[in-house]
C-alpha cells in the first residue's frame, strides 16, 4: 500500500513538465555560474577552481532556497490532489491505511522534490565540459568531481532541506487544503532563515547562527569559514561540528512535525465551521420608489467610476489573508532586522533616520516585490476568478480607467505597507530614546527611492499580465523579468539605466548630504520610465481582454476598432513625451557624459598596459615643491585647480620628454617652458610632454598645471562623490595628473589577464637585501616625489569651510566666497586632502599641538571621545616612538559614501558612516573610535615620516604597526588583561578569513604584499603577540631605532628587512623562533584542551590538572599544511567565572611535545581552563582551547 | 420602440466549433425567448450582442448603435446577465450594486442609494443587503445578478439561462420583474425550458447548431403543427423500429415506458393518438430535424 502511493506520487510528477522546468532551470542556473565569466558567485576566483568541492556546495546551499518554492508544489500536490479532484470522499470510505497513504505520499514528494536540486550537479558537469571545450574558460580553472561532494550534499542539504520544509508544508496543507498557504508556509521557513541572519551579524554570535539556521547555509559558511583555497579545492563537506548538530537539530524539528501532522491527520471530515445564519427579525418597513435616474456618461462619470473600480480592488486585497500573513511577516523581519545588526567590534550605531530608511529599504524590497508579482496577477485575475468579468465588462468604462485603478491599488498597496515600515521606525526610535525623527527624510527617501519605481513595476507588471493573458505565465515573466533581466544584462555588458525597469542613480541618503549628487539624475531617469510605465498600461488598456478570452493577435484586432477615438492621441501624446524624455536622458547619460562598461574597461585597462608599458620605466623628474590653488564651488559642484610644481631632474640623465597619466573628465593642461604636447590619448589618458631643450641632471624648472571638473547635466550613475554639496573631499591624486605610467590601473586577476593574454602580473617586487632602483621609490608615491614642502589657497562658497595639510596661515573672505592658506610645517609625503562642509569645530589643545575635530552640527555625540583618543595617541606615540612633526591633528567628518577614514599629514578624513553616530556608552564594549583615531594617528609616524621601499614587506611598517600601536593605546587603558581578547579575535578572523580569499599567494608577515588580511590581521595579532612575549619596550625600542635611523630620509627607501635586524636585537635567543614562525614563514597552532580536572586540597586551595594536545603547522601560500615539530612557549590559564573575564592563573610554560599534562595549584575555586587563554596564538579553531574544569573524581 | 437587427452573424472558433452560422433576426421592444438545446450557439450569440466577443462576419445594430463598431455606446444601454453570474467575495449586495450602478452612469449618490434599494427590494434581498455576497446561495447570487441588469436605464436587457436555480416562487417573482421593464425594452432571453417562453414571451426564436431554426410568436409555431402531431407509448424493445418507419420529434419516459411523439401529415393509424402540439413539440420538431431518438 505504502509502495502504491509513493510510486503513484512518483510516477505522477514524471508524466508532469513541471519537475523537468525545475530541473533545468537549476541546471542552467549553475551551468550559467560554472562557465560563464560574467557571472561570479560561490567564490570560484583566483586559485579556487570553478567547480571546486566548496563553492559546488556553496551553489547547492544557496539553491535549497529556490529548492524551497520548487518542494511547496509537490507537497501541496500530494497533500492537495485528491481534495482539488474532489476523490477525497470515494478515496477515503475505500479500506485503506492511514500510515500508507500519509508517509507514501509525503516520501513521494519528498523524493521528488530533491530531483530538481541534482540540477546542481547537472549543471556544474556539464559546465566543467562545455566551458573549456568552446574556449570560454581555460581548462586549468576546472579541477575533478568527487563523487564525495554529491554525495555529502545530497544527504547534508539536499534530502534533509527537503525534508525539514516539506514537513512543515506538507502540514500546513492537509490542515488548511490551500495552495496560497503551502506557499507561504514556504516563505516563512525562509523568514526564519532571513531572520536567524538578522540575529547573528557579529562572531559572538556565530554558534547560535550556525545552529538556528533551518538551512544549515550558514552553519556551512562558519564550518568553512577559515578554509584556504587548497581545502576549497579538495573538501567536501562532513558530516561534523557544527554542521551535523545543526542537521541533527533541524531533522528533528522537521520529524516532530511530521509526526504531529500525522497524528492530526484522519480521513473523517473535520468539523466544518458552520457559521450560523442570523436571522434578521426587523423587517423593513421603507418604501422603494424607482427613482428618475439621470444617467451620465460625462467626465464626472469617469472619476467615480475610477474611484468604485480603485476602492473595490484596494479593499478586497487589504482584507486578503495572504496580504495580511505577508504584511506580519514583513514587519517581523524589519523589526529582528532592527534589532540585530550589528556593524563592527559588536557595535550599532544610534538610531538614526538614515539606518533605519537603509533597514526599511532593506526589508521592504522583498516584500514589495511578492506583493507586486501576486497581487498584479491577483486583480487582473479578480474578475473572472470571481466570475463577474463578462457583466462588469459589459458595463459602459474604458478598460483604462479599470486598469488604472488596479495599478492604483497595487501602487496603494506598497504606500499602506511603507507607511507602516515607518511607523514602526519612529517607534524604534522613539523606545530607544533616540529623538531626532527626521519625518520627512523618512518620506522624502520613500518618495525618490521607492515609491516611484514601485508606481513603475506596478504599470509594468500589471501589464505583463494583461499581455500574457495567463496568470501563471504571467507571474513566471514577471519574475523573469526582475531577476532574469538583469542577469542577461550583464551578460551582454549592458550598463544603461534606460534598460533595467526602474533603475536610476543611487539616492543614499547622508545626514551631511541629503540624497547626494545622484537625485536629479535619479528623478530624470523615473520619470523616463513612470512615462513609460503609463505607456505601457495604455497599451494595456487598448488590449485588456474584455469578454471572451482571445489571442494577442485577435485582440489587437478588436483594439483597431473598439478603441475609442480620443485614446490614440493619449498613446500617442504619451508616446512622443517619453521619446522626448528619451532623448533627453541619453543625450546626458551617453553623450554629455559618456561611461564605461565593466567589459570596457577591462579592455581599455589591457590596452593602456599593452601600449603603455614601455614606458615604465622612462626616466623623470621629481616634484620637489607644491603649491596649490583650488576653488572648490560646492553647490555647482566644479572645481577650478592650479598646480605650480618646482621639478628636479634627480636622474644620472638627461630628460626630454615628461610623461603623464591624464584624466580627460579634469581637462588638464599643462604650461611648460620650451616644451609642447608631442603626444596625447584622450581616450586612455597618455600624454607626453616633449622638451626642446632636455633637462639635464639636476635641472630645475617650474611647471604649472591646470584642471578642471566641470558636472554637465546627469550621469548614468550618481556622478561623482567627492565634490559634493556639503562634504567635498579630493586628493591630489584625483585631481590632477600623474607623473609617468601608472601601474595601478592594470588589470590584476590572473585569470582576466590571461583572457587579454597577459602574463601574470607581479603583484610587488621581490623582497631583497640590496636593493637598487626598488629602494629608490616608495610604495606610495611610486618616485614622484619625496618627502616635500607644500602649500595650498582654497576657496569655497561662504557658508563652508575648506581644509588642505598644514597650518593655517591666512584666512581672508572676497567675493563672498571664503578663503584659507595652508601650508606644512615640515617637509612631507606629497600627499594632500582637499575638503569643504558646512562644519562645526571642537578644538583642544594637547602641548603645543591643536586638536581639531571638524564634525557635521548633527554629530556631536562622540566628539569629546575623539578628542581623548587624538590625545591618547599623541601621548603614547611621542613617547614610545619620537615627535609629532605637525602643529595639528584634525579629524574631518565626510558624507558615508564610504566607510574609512584616511591620513594625510597631520589631517584625517573620517567617514561619517562609522564613529560618529556609533553608540558607546557602554564602556565595556570595544570602542570603533579609538581603534580608527589611534590607527590614523599612527599613521603620522608610520607611513608619514617612515614609509617602505615599493618592494613586499612595505606595508607591514605602515599598516602592521598603524594596528599594533593603536592596540597599544587600546590596552593603556583597558582595565583587564581580557579586554584586549576582544578585540583581538576580530583581527584573528579578519586574518583566518582573508587567507580563504586570497586570489594569489599567501606571504609571510614580512614579505606581505599589500594584502589587507595579513598587513591588518595578522600583523596586528603577531605584534601584540610579540609585545607580550618579548616585552612592550623592547617593541617599541626596535620600532622607535628603525623610525630614528630613516625618518624623513630621501631614498633608499627602507625594507622590512631593515626593521628585522632591530628586532631580532630585541629577541632573547631562546624566543629567536618566533621571527621565523611568525615573520618569515606562514604559521598555524592547533592548541586544544583534552581534559580539565581540579581537586581540592586540605589547605584549601585547588590542585588543577591539564591535558594538552598542542600542534605547530607551516602553510605554503595555497594554505597546504605541513606538521612540525613543537618546541614553544604558550600560556595556559584558569578562569574563575564562565565569562572567562577574571584571569585567575597564567603560565607559560614550554610544549615541546604533542601531549603534555600539567598541574599546579591555584587559590580559588576554578572555572574554566584555557590554553592561550588571551588567544595570543593564531589557531583555526580556538573554541577547543577552553574547557570547564570539572572536580577530580578522585 | 427600440428596434435589435442582426443580420448574417456568423462565429467560427479556433477549434472549428461553428458558433453562429448566418444569424439574422429582428427584435422589438417586449420579451424575446431565445430556445435551444446546449451548444446551440445562444450564449455566443448573446456574448456577441453584449460586445463581450467578437464577430467573424455580419452586422447588429441596436437603433443607430452598431454593436460593432461602438460597443461602449451600446454598453451605455445594456443590461446583461451572463449564464455564470459569480461575485467577489467580502463585498456586500449593496456595495457591490453600488459599485455596478456607478459603472452604469448613475452618477448622483441619492439616486444610487435610492435604485440599489429598490432593486434590492424587487430582488427580495433588502434584509441581507449588508452581508458578504460570497456566503449567499447560488439562488440568491443570481437574484442579484439579475437586479444588476435592472441597473440604470438599459434598453437591451439579455440575460443567459436567467432562472437557473431559482425555485418556483423566485421564478415568478422575477419573469413579473421582466415581464414589467419589457414594455419598454427589448429582453432577451435564453433558456432550453421550454415553458419559460411560452409562459412569457410573445415573440421567439429557436437556435440550432449556430442557426436560427425558427423565428415567430410561439402560438404560430404552435399552429404550424395543429393536426400533425401524433403519440403512442410503444415497449422499449420496439423504439428502435419505430424510429425507423416515422419521423420521431421526440421520446420519454412516462409510467416506465417510452412515450414517442411523431409528426406526420397524414393519420399514420397503428393505434397513434393525434395530440394538440405544445412548445415542447415545436421545439424538438425544429432541432431533431434527423429525427433521431434522444
Amino acid at each position: 500500500m505504502f509502495k502504491h502511493f509513493f510510486l503513484f506520487e512518483i510516477k505522477n510528477a514524471l508524466k508532469q513538465p513541471m519537475i523537468y522546468i525545475f530541473l533545468g532551470l537549476l541546471a542552467l542556473l549553475t551551468f550559467g555560474a560554472t562557465a560563464s565569466d560574467n557571472i561570479q558567485i560561490g567564490g570560484s576566483v583566483g586559485n579556487v577552481l570553478r567547480n571546486a568541492p566548496h563553492v559546488i556546495t556553496v551553489y547547492t546551499t544557496v539553491m535549497t532556497i529556490f529548492g524551497l518554492l520548487m518542494a511547496a508544489a509537490f507537497y501541496n500536490n500530494a497533500a492537495l490532489r485528491d481534495f482539488s479532484n474532489e476523490f477525497n470522499e470515494i478515496l477515503f470510505s475505500t479500506p485503506l491505511k492511514k500510515s500508507s497513504y500519509f508517509f507514501g505520499r509525503f516520501c513521494g514528494a519528498l523524493l521528488l522534490s530533491t530531483i530538481p536540486l541534482l540540477g546542481v550537479f547537472l549543471g556544474a558537469a556539464l559546465g566543467s565540459i562545455a566551458a573549456p571545450l568552446f574556449g570560454w574558460i581555460d581548462a586549468d580553472r576546472f579541477g575533478s568531481f568527487y563523487l564525495e561532494t554529491f554525495t555529502n550534499n545530497y544527504f547534508l542539504f539536499i534530502l534533509p532541506n527537503m525534508f525539514i520544509a516539506g514537513s512543515v508544508i506538507f502540514a500546513l496543507a492537509n490542515i488548511w487544503k490551500s495552495t496560497v498557504i503551502s506557499f507561504v508556509g514556504a516563505l516563512a521557513i525562509i523568514m526564519g532563515y532571513i531572520i536567524s541572519g538578522n540575529l547573528i551579524s557579529d562572531i559572538d554570535n556565530e554558534t547560535l547562527g550556525a545552529l538556528s539556521d533551518t538551512f544549515g547555509i550558514r552553519a556551512y559558511s562558519i564550518y568553512s569559514k577559515y578554509y584556504t583555497p587548497i581545502e576549497k579545492n579538495t573538501l567536501s563537506p562532513g558530516f561534523s561540528g557544527l554542521l551535523l548538530w545543526n542537521r541533527l537539530i533541524w531533522i528533528s524539528f522537521g520529524g516532530i512535525i511530521l509526526l504531529a501532522s500525522y497524528l492530526n491527520f484522519s480521513f473523517q471530515e473535520k468539523n466544518k465551521r458552520i457559521k450560523k445564519q442570523e436571522k434578521s427579525t426587523e423587517k423593513s418597513t421603507e418604501k422603494f420608489i424607482l427613482p428618475v435616474l439621470e444617467i451620465d456618461f460625462g467626465r464626472s462619470s469617469v472619476w467615480l467610476q475610477f474611484k468604485s473600480f480603485f476602492l473595490m480592488n484596494f479593499l478586497s486585497i487589504v482584507k486578503n489573508v495572504t496580504f495580511r500573513i505577508l504584511f506580519l511577516f514583513s514587519a517581523i523581519l524589519l523589526i529582528t532586522g532592527l534589532i540585530g545588526g550589528f556593524e563592527y567590534y559588536g557595535l550599532q550605531s544610534y538610531p538614526l533616520t538614515y539606518k533605519l530608511i537603509d533597514d526599511i529599504d532593506g526589508n521592504a524590497s522583498l516584500f514589495v516585490i511578492i506583493i507586486l508579482v501576486f497581487f498584479s496577477g491577483e486583480l487582473i485575475w479578480r474578475d473572472r476568478n470571481s466570475k463577474i468579468h463578462e457583466v462588469i465588462d459589459a458595463t459602459p468604462h474604458t478598460s483604462l480607467i479599470s486598469l488604472a485603478a488596479k495599478t492604483l491599488s497595487l501602487i496603494s498597496l506598497t504606500v499602506l505597507l511603507q507607511l507602516f515600515f515607518i511607523f514602526c521606525g519612529v517607534v524604534y526610535q522613539l523606545v530607544n530614546g533616540y529623538f531626532r525623527i527626521e519625518l520627512e527624510v523618512y518620506f522624502l527617501d520613500f518618495f525618490y527611492a521607492n515609491f516611484l519605481a514601485y508606481a513603475i513595476w506596478s504599470g509594468v507588471m500589471i501589464t505583463i499580465q494583461v499581455l500574457v493573458n495567463n496568470k501563471y505565465i504571467g507571474y513566471f515573466v514577471s519574475i523573469s523579468v526582475i531577476f532574469i533581466w538583469s542577469i542577461v544584462l550583464e551578460i551582454f555588458d549592458v550598463s544603461s539605466f534606460m534598460l533595467t525597469i526602474a533603475a536610476g542613480p543611487s539616492t543614499l541618503y547622508s545626514d551631511m548630504n541629503a540624497f547626494g549628487p545622484g537625485l536629479y539624475g535619479a528623478m530624470m531617469f523615473n520619470l523616463y520610465w513612470i512615462l513609460f510605465s503609463i505607456l505601457c498600461l495604455l497599451i494595456a488598456g487598448a488590449l485588456w481582454n474584455r469578454g471572451l478570452r482571445s489571442s494577442l493577435k485577435d485582440r489587437l484586432n478588436i483594439a483597431k476598432k473598439q478603441v475609442p477615438r480620443n485614446y490614440k492621441p493619449l498613446i500617442f501624446g504619451t508616446a512622443f513625451v517619453w521619446l522626448v524624455v528619451t532623448g533627453f536622458v541619453f543625450y546626458n547619460t551617453q553623450i554629455l557624459n559618456p561611461y564605461k562598461t565593466s567589459d570596457e574597461y577591462e579592455q581599455m585597462a589591457a590596452d593602456y598596459e599593452k601600449q603603455y608599458k614601455k614606458y615604465q620605466n622612462v626616466p623623470l623628474p621629481k616634484i620637489v615643491d607644491a603649491k596649490y590653488s583650488i576653488d572648490l564651488f560646492p553647490y555647482e559642484r566644479n572645481v577650478d585647480v592650479k598646480a605650480v610644481f618646482k621639478i628636479v631632474n634627480e636622474t644620472q640623465v638627461q630628460i626630454d620628454s615628461i610623461h603623464f597619466n591624464i584624466d580627460k573628465d579634469w581637462s588638464p593642461a599643462f604650461d611648460l617652458p620650451n616644451a609642447e604636447i608631442v603626444f596625447e590619448d584622450k581616450e586612455m589618458g597618455y600624454l607626453i610632454l616633449g622638451f626642446d631643450e632636455p633637462m639635464l641632471p639636476g635641472d630645475t624648472i617650474e611647471m604649472i598645471v591646470t584642471s578642471q571638473y566641470i558636472s554637465k547635466g546627469f550621469k548614468n550613475g550618481r556622478g561623482s562623490t567627492s565634490i559634493i554639496n556639503n562634504g567635498t573631499f579630493l586628493n591630489n591624486f584625483e585631481i590632477l595628473p600623474s607623473l609617468g605610467y601608472d601601474e595601478g590601473q592594470e588589470l590584476s586577476e590572473k585569470n582576466t589577464r590571461k583572457k587579454y593574454d597577459l602574463k601574470p602580473k607581479i603583484r610587488m617586487p621581490k623582497l631583497e637585501a640590496n636593493c637598487g632602483a626598488n629602494c629608490m621609490r616608495n610604495y606610495l608615491s611610486q618616485g614622484a616625489s619625496d618627502y616635500i614642502n607644500f602649500e595650498t589657497t582654497i576657496s569655497t562658497a561662504s557658508d563652508q569651510i575648506a581644509i588642505a595639510p598644514g597650518s593655517l596661515t591666512k584666512y581672508w573672505e572676497e567675493k563672498g566666497r571664503n578663503y584659507y592658506q595652508y601650508k606644512v610645517d615640515h617637509p612631507s609625503q606629497h600627499f594632500m586632502s582637499f575638503i569643504s562642509a558646512k562644519y562645526e569645530v571642537a578644538k583642544r589643545k594637547w602641548q603645543g599641538i591643536d586638536i581639531e575635530i571638524y564634525y557635521d552640527a548633527k554629530h556631536h555625540v562622540n566628539i569629546e571621545m575623539m578628542l581623548d583618543a587624538v590625545e591618547r595617541s599623541l601621548a603614547y606615540y611621542t613617547e614610545n616612538f619620537g615627535p609629532y612633526m605637525h602643529k595639528q591633528c584634525r579629524i574631518i567628518e565626510f558624507p558615508r559614501y564610504a566607510t574609512f577614514a584616511q591620513a594625510f599629514p597631520g589631517t584625517m578624513p573620517y567617514s561619517e558612516a562609522f564613529g560618529f553616530v556609533v553608540n558607546l556608552e557602554d564602556e565595556t564594549e570595544n570602542n570603533v573610535i579609538d581603534a580608527v583615531i589611534s590607527h590614523e594617528m599612527a599613521h603620522q609616524w608610520w607611513a608619514h615620516q617612515i614609509v617602505g621601499a615599493n618592494m613586499q614587506g612595505a606595508t607591514m611598517f605602515s599598516e602592521s604597526f598603524a594596528e599594533y600601536s593603536a592596540l597599544m593605546t587600546m590596552k593603556s587603558i583597558s582595565k583587564t588583561p581580557m579586554k584586549m581578547r576582544e578585540f583581538l579575535k576580530y583581527d584573528h578572523n579578519r586574518y583566518l578569513r582573508g587567507r580563504g580569499g586570497e586570489i594569489e599567494a599567501e606571504q609571510p608577515l614580512y614579505k606581505v604584499e599589500n594584502q589587507s588580511y595579513i598587513h591588518y590581521g595578522k600583523g596586528a595579532v603577531i605584534l601584540y603577540a610579540l609585545q607580550d612575549y618579548i616585552g612592550e619596550e623592547k617593541v617599541n625600542r626596535a620600532m622607535q631605532g628603525f623610525l630614528e635611523e630613516y625618518k624623513y630620509q630621501p631614498p633608499p627607501y627602507p625594507t622590512s628587512l631593515d626593521f628585522m635586524k632591530y628586532l631580532e636585537k630585541e629577541v632573547p635567543d631562546s624566543l629567536q623562533y618566533l621571527i621565523t614562525d611568525w615573520f618569515k614563514e606562514i604559521t598555524l597552532y592547533d592548541n586544544r584542551m583534552t581534559s580539565a580536572v581540579y581537586a581540592p586540597l586540605e589547605n584549601g586551595k585547588f590542585e588543577v590538572t591539564l591535558e594538552i594536545e598542542s600542534y605547530k603547522m607551516r602553510a605554503d601560500s595555497l594554505g597546504n599544511e605541513t606538521k612540525i615539530a613543537i618546541h614553544d612557549w604558550i600560556d595556559i590559564g584558569v578562569f574563575t567565572d564562565e565569562e572567562e573575564e577574571q584571569l585567575l592563573y597564567q603560565k607559560r610554560v614550554l610544549i615541546d611535545q604533542e601531549h603534555m599534562n600539567f598541574t599546579f595549584e591555584v587559590d580559588s575555586l576554578p572555572m574554566r581552563a584555557a590554553i592561550d587563554p588571551r588567544m595570543l596564538l593564531i589557531d583555526r579553531i580556538y573554541d577547543d582551547n577552553i574547557k570547564d574544569i570539572k572536580m577530580s573524581e578522585l | 420602440m427600440h428596434k435589435l437587427i442582426i443580420k448574417d452573424l456568423s462565429k467560427t472558433y479556433a477549434n472549428g466549433v461553428k458558433a453562429l452560422d448566418g444569424v439574422s433576426i429582428e427584435i422589438e421592444n417586449g420579451l424575446f425567448g431565445l430556445l435551444g438545446p446546449n451548444g446551440a450557439g445562444k450564449s455566443s450569440l448573446m456574448r456577441t450582442l453584449a460586445t463581450l466577443q467578437e464577430a467573424d462576419s455580419g452586422s447588429a445594430k441596436l437603433n443607430d448603435i452598431d454593436i460593432f463598431k461602438q460597443p461602449h455606446e451600446l454598453r451605455q444601454v445594456l443590461g446583461y446577465l451572463p449564464q455564470e453570474f459569480g461575485v467577489y467575495p467580502r463585498i456586500s449586495a449593496e456595495q457591490l450594486l453600488n459599485h455596478l450602478a456607478i459603472l452604469k452612469g448613475i452618477t448622483k449618490t441619492s439616486e444610487r442609494k435610492e435604485v440599489v434599494k429598490y432593486l434590492l427590494n424587487k430582488v427580495n434581498l433588502y434584509d441581507q443587503r449588508k452581508k458578504s455576497v460570497k456566503g449567499f446561495s447560488g439562488g440568491m447570487k443570481q437574484r442579484v445578478g439579475i437586479a444588476q441588469t435592472l441597473l440604470g436605464n438599459p434598453k437591451l436587457i439579455i440575460v443567459d439561462e436567467p432562472t437557473a436555480g431559482l425555485d418556483p416562487g423566485e421564478r415568478n417573482r422575477f419573469y413579473n420583474l421582466l415581464a414589467d421593464v419589457g414594455k419598454e425594452v427589448i429582453v432577451i432571453l435564453s433558456t432550453h425550458i421550454v415553458d419559460d417562453v411560452r409562459e412569457l414571451c410573445t415573440k421567439m426564436a429557436i437556435m440550432n447548431e449556430g442557426r436560427i431554426v425558427y423565428h415567430g410568436s410561439p402560438d404560430d409555431a404552435m399552429n404550424a403543427l395543429q393536426g400533425k402531431v401524433y403519440q403512442k407509448i410503444v415497449s422499449r424493445e420496439t423504439l428502435d423500429t419505430y424510429a425507423e418507419q416515422y419521423q420521431i420529434i421526440s421520446n420519454k419516459m412516462v409510467g416506465g415506458k417510452p412515450l414517442i411523439h411523431v409528426y406526420s401529415d397524414t393519420d399514420p393509424q397503428n393505434d397513434f393518438e393525434q395530440v394538440k402540439p405544445n412548445l415542447e413539440d415545436v421545439f424538438f420538431s425544429k432541432i431533431n430535424t434527423s429525427h433521431q431518438l434522444v
